[in-house]
């Protein structure tokens, strides 16, 4: 622990001893030279050297030690170094003169309390007189010259748990109850209270006089609060609360600091917090060093703010520096951040921070060059009073990238099912485009180009026919478009470049076309021919891109009649049962209406086998999922159906349906979500839908989900269900587990 | 970019932690003036404290919601050394016209010793499970076995990581490849001891959560830790705010069997290391489709943080925490300063220029 090491400026250290026996109250000697700890079972004094603590004397003497040396409490004259009081668990106030020459120094016994006495204090600075506070509800001044008590106080309430002279004036003091009352009265006036007010609800355990402003006292209590109250009007007035963590069992102002005070608890947290009042909420600092409650603090010194002497229950007596106590100020965190749904930003930051900011710019090394208690400090010490924080939110623009605007327009816009193949991917392409998503568009043009035409025996011979097929795809995406997303693609597949790929595919089909159908070399060569042709298109389709329609609509009814073809697979997509060659199936339809050639075709495998670009286009679509578009990975899983569901192994394409569901359910798109649900091929997803019913219900007005219980919007305290029963309602089957 | 609207909220002391719902529509302030304020976004887009409520007798340092299914749930941890449930109920219809609704305490969580610093709902996949972690190096996760009684809590797992803890992350992967895992951070100022990061899995045999991870190179005191939302990804990234922020790529490793019981291995991977906070960062909290993570730090700043399309992750924006957002020169002179680390895969691309419009590089 480094804080055990540490070297405090102030000469002394942090530094322990241990006892025999648990301590229940601590006291120091005038010149703060000394200590004296009581206790149940100890009674001792030890001299407050620089290198430890050195026991000086043994107070508990004889054989079979009596109860009077039982103390709960002790208390050193302040102003006669050789006189101590004690309170004494079995009733007894006892006083001690260290000059007595025998062992033991009991000097005066006053058993007059019929129960244990709970505090004593001598008045600050009359030489002879004590006071005392019992469980049995009665506080007795003694004279020392006297053998017995000169007056009795009586709370007429319960017991008696602190007496505290008043530093202002000479004949009060301050008496505490365990009824939550606190008393203050007159030492000259034993009949009467001159003042009773009540203070905490349940006991009050301790309370402590402020050294300089002497109208305040402080109170402590079960109920876990700190009050600082000003005595000096008619009135006690609470001016301060601090509300700590455990029933507070003393309290005590800390010297030269006038908003501090340092507090123990009487249970459950063992250590000492030291309080700026003006700060209720968060300790000023805290020394951690016992391992049970600390029974008596007490500063070292009555100058010195830096020194606090504690005794525990876990047998140990403490001296704290103060420099070396944590500072929880410094480790809580300044500042709340967190992303909304929408790309909106929260972020709450002390005030303090914002202006430092403002007010310079980081300097690079920054802070961090110099000590970190040092700067913190600094900071503590001046603001530690005046903290707030901001709030504020950050609003994405609509036009920025931020927004998720997008996800929820294409989720809404896109086709899943229900049309040819070729439409969805050309309408799912339109939508990404409109929303200004190049990438995706392109990626679901070339889904189309992949499966709906290399799969196809286009007619190499017949070169109108490939034109045309050709052309309004190309036209639908550019050569720039193209690149971007092929070097997306590279990227993603880190060592192989797709565009070479791609070309290569090109070669590779030729050159494999060539040893599996060689009737149809010269075919091959044209088909070559083809490819080029197609870049030419392109490149003009490049230069004409803006002036182009993204649609070609005049070649419209060539898609239709296209469209017809695919069908069957789309279909399939919905239907995982149905099973089949869907390079066949693709390969049928156009054999109706072409030609001799393209039958004699049929003969022979397509120019691609159906899978070709599976691998491509899994990984395109891992690699969406990855770049966190789960919804391209997904949608793009749905409409490809049967072609791309074997590729992509299970769990992950559960993962993804799962991750879109819960995306779409964050943006309250439950018929989106539904959909999927329904469209998925994934067993485990569908399967969730037996696993229980969710209702959730949407408010027709605000649109909000009704999440409480009833027909009650939050935002609107009307029922809607006498008026119409227009709530978007949406079952679905959400597995809780 | 962004448009800064600030809210007056009116806590008495700091705020320490600012979440969002699920819909993103209601949020959650906790401050250590030992309350927690709910707000509520109208239709116009203004944001109205709905419940303001004194939920801890110290500090409370986070407040996190429960996933919708569950009911408007909201947890919050406090240097009282206990974390709590509370639920939103109907109120009295008297309630509800003066805008305020009505949260009460489900349960308290007393384990703790120490003040509780972070508490988290586990992805809700796993059902009612709240993780909490504590001053003391114990992590502790709780699940309600009845979704409908959030007054029933019982303590499942307590781990302990040996180092004061600060932060938690659940990895919220609903992958079945993924077994439950969480990410601890610790603030220990001792730099001696090293790995401010640990990360637990779930084992499903012995049914208790084992250290997976060790992330030894932090060193620094780790103030938050966010796994990014993973949408289908096959491994994690998780960001991590110390003395400057890092993003880490866990990459899981095959296993050679499934009857194996050890934890899954893990390839650790720093994607990136930026320090343009110039102190100690605060928060890193990342969008929903975790393209961009947002940074905080003792510099009062937000920074935005965003991969392209090689990995290569740079400043997109630092936003004053005034609200002024700053300007997009001063935006790219922050983002040179990112510190790239080597290794990364980003070679031989250099054909693709870096001037290319961000929509056509990223989703998002």
């Amino acid at each position: 622990m480094e804080k055990m090491t540490s070297v405090g400026t102030v000469s002394g250290r942090t530094m322990f001893c241990l006892l025999d026996a648990p301590a229940n109250a601590i006291s120091v000697c005038r010149d703060a030279t000394q200590v004296v700890v009581a206790g149940r079972n100890i009674f001792k004094i030890f001299a407050l050297e620089e290198e430890g603590f050195v026991e000086r004397l043994n107070l508990r003497v004889g054989r079979k030690p009596s109860l009077n040396f039982s103390c709960a409490d002790v208390m050193w004259h302040q102003a006669d170094e050789s006189l101590l009081a004690t309170a004494a668990t079995n009733g007894a106030v006892v006083t001690w003169n260290l000059l007595r020459p025998c062992r033991n120094k009991q000097e005066h016994l006053f058993a007059e309390h019929k129960r244990t006495v709970n505090k004593v204090c001598f008045h600050p600075s009359e030489a002879h007189m004590l006071l005392s506070g019992s469980q049995d509800g009665f506080m007795k001044y003694f004279d020392l010259r006297k053998k017995e008590s000169v007056s009795t106080f009586s709370g007429q309430s319960e017991s008696v748990r602190d007496v505290q002279f008043s530093t202002k004036d000479f004949f009060t003091f301050a008496a505490s109850f365990e009824n939550g009352n606190v008393q203050l009265w007159d030492i000259r006036r034993p009949d009467r209270y001159e003042r009773m007010f009540t203070a905490h609800t349940g006991p009050v355990f301790c309370c402590d006089w402020h050294p300089e402003d002497r109208g305040w006292l402080a109170t402590g209590g079960r109920d876990k609060m700190v009050k600082v109250w000003d005595m000096t009007t008619n009135r006690a007035k609470e001016i301060y609360c601090v509300q700590t963590i455990a029933s507070v069992a003393r309290v005590k102002w800390r010297p030269e600091r006038r908003w501090h005070l340092a507090t123990c608890s009487m249970m459950v947290d063992h250590n000492i917090y030291v309080w700026d009042v003006r700060r209720p909420y968060i300790p000023f600092a805290t020394f951690e060093e016992h391992k049970d409650v600390a029974t008596g603090i007490v500063w070292r010194n009555q100058h010195d703010p830096d020194v606090l002497l504690s005794g525990s229950k876990d047998s140990t007596l403490y001296q704290h520096m103060f420099n070396d106590a944590t500072r929880p100020e410094v480790r809580a965190n300044p500042e709340g951040l967190s992303f909304g749904l929408f790309g909106d930003l929260a972020f709450a930051a002390k005030e303090s921070l914002m202006a430092a900011e403002g007010g310079r710019k980081p300097c690079p090394g920054g802070d961090r060059r110099y000590p970190f208690f040092f700067v913190k400090r600094h900071d503590v010490m001046e603001r530690f009073a005046q903290v707030s924080s901001v709030l504020s939110v950050f609003e994405s623009d609509p036009d920025s990238g931020t927004r998720m605007d997008w996800f929820i327009e294409t989720a809404r816009r896109y086709q899943l099912s229900g049309r040819p193949f070729g439409e969805l991917c050309d309408h799912n392409a339109k939508v990404a485009k409109e929303l200004n998503r190049p990438q995706v568009s392109t990626t679901w043009t070339m889904l189309r180009i992949m499966y709906s035409d290399t799969g196809h025996p286009t007619p190499p011979a017949n070169h109108n026919m490939s034109k045309l097929g050709n052309v309004p795809l190309m036209n639908s995406f550019n050569l720039k478009d193209m690149t971007a997303a092929l070097n997306e693609r590279n990227k993603e597949n880190r060592s192989d470049n797709l565009e070479t790929n791609l070309n290569n595919d090109e070669n590779e089909e030729t050159e494999g076309s060539d040893g599996q159908a060689e009737y149809l070399f010269g075919e091959a060569e044209l088909d070559d021919d083809d490819l080029y042709s197609m870049e030419h298109d392109n490149q003009a389709a490049e230069e004409a891109e803006f002036s182009l329609p993204q649609e070609a609509f005049p070649l419209r009814h060539e898609i239709v009649e296209h469209a017809t073809a695919p069908e069957p697979p789309a279909e399939k997509a919905e239907s995982p049962q149905a099973s089949g060659g869907e390079a066949e199936s693709v390969c049928l339809t156009p054999m109706e209406s072409f030609s001799l050639i393209s039958v004699s075709q049929l003969l022979f495998q397509p120019r691609l086998p159906p899978g070709f670009f599976n691998a491509i286009v899994k990984d395109a679509l891992a690699y969406y999922a990855e770049q966190g578009d789960v919804q391209m990975a997904v949608s793009a899983l749905v409409v490809l159906g049967e072609r791309i569901r074997k590729e992509v192994d299970e769990l992950t394409q559960e993962h993804w349906y799962m991750s879109y569901i819960d995306l779409l359910q964050r943006f309250e798109l439950w018929n989106v979500s539904n959909q999927v649900i329904k469209l998925s091929t994934c067993s485990a997803i569908t399967c969730l839908n037996q696993a229980s019913t969710t209702l959730h219900i949407n408010c027709s007005n605000c649109k909000r989900p009704m999440s409480n219980k009833g027909w009650i919007c939050d935002r609107y305290v009307h029922t809607h269900t006498h008026t119409h029963f227009d709530f978007q309602v949406w079952i679905s089957m959400v597995g809780i587990a | 970019m962004f448009v800064a609207k600030s809210i007056a909220a009116d806590h008495k002391d700091l705020i320490h932690d600012v979440s969002y719902d699920f819909h993103g529509r209601r949020m959650a302030t906790c401050s250590s003036d030992q309350s927690v304020k709910v707000w509520d976004k109208s239709d116009s887009g203004e944001w109205h404290c709905t419940a303001s409520w004194k939920t801890h007798s110290g500090s409370v340092w986070r407040v996190t919601w429960a996933h919708p299914e569950f009911g408007q749930v909201l947890a919050s941890c406090s240097f009282d050394r206990t974390a709590a449930v509370w639920e939103e109920i109907v109120g009295e219809s008297n309630d509800k016209q003066r805008g305020l609704s009505h949260w009460i305490k489900r349960t308290t969580l007393v384990d703790s010793r120490t003040s509780v610093t972070d508490v988290k709902f586990a992805p809700k996949h796993m059902g009612l499970v709240l993780a909490t972690c504590s001053a003391d190096g114990v992590v502790r996760i709780y699940e309600a076995p009845d979704v409908m009684n959030l007054s029933q809590w019982s303590l499942q797992h307590e781990i302990s990581c040996k180092l004061s803890c600060s932060c938690i992350s659940w990895n919220p992967s609903s992958s079945r490849a993924h077994a439950p895992m969480i990410a601890v951070g610790s603030d220990d100022s001792n730099v001696t001891y090293t790995g401010k990061v640990q990360i637990y899995e779930y084992n499903e045999n012995t049914r208790k959560y084992a250290k997976a991870e060790t992330l030894m190179t932090v060193t620094d005191p780790v103030h938050d830790i966010a796994f990014a939302p993973n949408l289908g990804r096959s491994f994690h990234v998780l960001a991590i705010a110390t003395k400057d922020v890092r993003i880490f790529k866990l990459v899981p490793l095959r296993r050679e069997s499934s009857t194996s019981s050890g934890p899954t291995k893990f390839e650790v991977q720093l994607m990136a290391q930026f320090d343009s906070h110039n102190s100690q960062v605060w928060r890193v909290s990342w969008n929903i489709t975790s393209t961009l993570l947002a940074s905080s730090g003792d510099d009062g700043c937000v920074r935005l943080w965003k991969a392209n399309y090689m990995d290569n992750w740079k400043c997109t924006g630092v936003l004053r925490g005034d609200g002024s957002p700053v300007n997009s020169s001063s935006v790219s002179a922050a983002g040179l300063n990112a510190a790239v680390p080597s290794g990364a895969q980003n070679s031989g691309m250099g054909a693709v220029s870096a001037g290319r419009k961000k929509t056509q590089l990223m989703p998002g």
